[in-house]
């Protein structure tokens, strides 16, 4: 298999905890890596990985669109050339989303058909295969037609990473009922509804969820515009984190602490955003993970793993047929 | 010739331009390249959001940039841009 190109220059913590992962993932589950960055950077780090150099940063506040237009020479875009060129399967970055995202797309260019790429992120649930949630930032306006062709590519997503086999879609709402719903989400209903409509992706609408469903088993794929999947995945982050904190605190002064704390372990463990093993932007035509900024080497493991993962199952082929025109 | 220009080959008429303007526009909205006029606008009647803008100028960058290095169409430009003949000129002039 190709390597993975891996954005060392990318996030909270780069270079030197993506390149412990790079190599980690080398090593512990066996999938070639390539780092890209600056040569002057890397060289001390990577061992015996090898390096596609690129002499530019996109920083994590700078303006994604902007920015890969005029940084050409930068990690990002250059990990993205890798892969669109052949000399790369997969691209994983930790870097700017919106950067990752606007080099996938300029360079891997959109798969035929998709009218825009979603990013796909998994929502923990515990006791459960995680819920997939897209659109979780690619878009903040979207038009009906393009939350269909989600709906399609999340379903995909959810059947090759999770293995679920008919995956059930929601439609994020204020309400159960579809008559609930600003326009794009009642437009957008109406189109879900229809025979047919995620039979190429072997999915089933299952109608409007709300806020509350997506951390349940009731769910696979949970549908939205970019701006409120966002929201809902920060408000989730967020809610959990606090949570948990809450828990660890009012647990750790009591007598049952060690056993409690261990109880609750796997817990913790499916809710560590370091184990989720990333998003994927859908739509592009290569398998691009987007690591959250601060990623530490763990998370870099994971997003790596699922990056070959998804280049094995083919699943930039499986979306390609998903949305093909009829 | 400036001497920071590298041509590889005959400088472009603007026929050329427009083939190539219309073939890469053709790929990123998926139609026929036929259907592509010189005097279409890229809203009205094509359909082209900044976004197809965005990845034509990238398209075109790469193309031309082998011929006239530092080729470049600038962002802000692109406001500019409303018809395919607006392309087609803005190109030439600066290839």
């Amino acid at each position: 298999m190709l390597p993975v190109a891996i954005d060392a220059m990318g996030g909270d913590h780069a270079p030197a905890a993506i390149v412990e992962g790079a190599r980690r993932a080398a090593v512990e589950i066996g999938v070639p890596v390539v780092l890209v960055g600056r040569p002057e950077d890397l060289d001390p780090l990577r061992g015996d990985l090898e390096v596609v150099a690129a002499s530019q940063v996109i920083g994590m506040d700078a303006d994604p669109g902007s920015s890969v237009r005029t940084m050409k020479d930068s990690s990002l875009v250059r990990a993205a050339e890798a892969v669109r060129d052949g000399r790369a399967s997969a691209m994983v970055s930790a870097g700017n989303t919106g950067a990752t995202m606007a080099s996938a797309l300029l360079r891997l260019g959109r798969i035929k058909g998709v009218a825009r790429p979603a990013i796909a992120t998994p929502i923990p649930v515990p006791g459960s295969t995680p819920t997939v949630l897209l659109d979780a930032g690619a878009n903040a306006e979207c038009q009906p037609q393009w939350l269909v062709q989600f709906a399609q590519m999340g379903a995909i997503f959810s059947r090759e990473r999770y293995g679920i086999a008919e995956p059930r879609v929601g439609l994020l709402s204020i309400g159960e009922e579809p008559t609930k719903g600003n326009p794009l989400v009642k437009e957008t209903h109406a189109l879900l509804a229809a025979a047919g409509a995620l039979d190429r992706a072997s999915a089933r609408f299952v109608g409007n969820v709300e806020g509350r469903d997506i951390m349940t088993p009731e769910v696979d794929v949970v549908v939205t515009d970019g701006f409120t999947g966002n929201v809902a995945l920060k408000t989730l982050e967020g809610g959990m984190r606090s949570l948990v904190t809450a828990v660890i605190e009012g647990l750790s002064t009591t007598d049952v602490a060690d056993a409690a704390l261990g109880a609750l372990l796997p817990l913790y463990t499916t809710l560590d955003p370091d184990q989720t093993g990333g998003a994927m932007l859908l739509g592009v035509d290569g398998v691009c993970i987007i690591s959250h900024g601060s990623s530490s080497a763990t998370a870099v493991v994971n997003a790596t793993r699922v990056a070959s993962e998804m280049v094995q199952a083919g699943v930039v082929e499986h979306l390609r047929s998903a949305v093909a025109s009829a | 010739m400036p001497a920071e220009t590298h041509v590889e080959r005959s400088p472009l008429d603007r026929e050329q331009v427009f083939d190539l303007v219309r073939d890469r526009l053709a790929d990123i909205l998926e139609v026929e390249p036929s259907t592509i006029n010189e005097g279409d606008s890229f809203t009205d009647d094509l359909d082209a959001d900044s976004l197809a803008l965005i990845e034509l100028a990238e398209a075109l960058e790469e193309e031309l940039g082998e011929r006239s290095v530092g080729f470049r169409i600038e962002d802000e430009d692109l406001e500019d841009i409303k018809t395919v003949r607006d392309a087609v000129d803005y190109v030439l002039a600066r290839l």
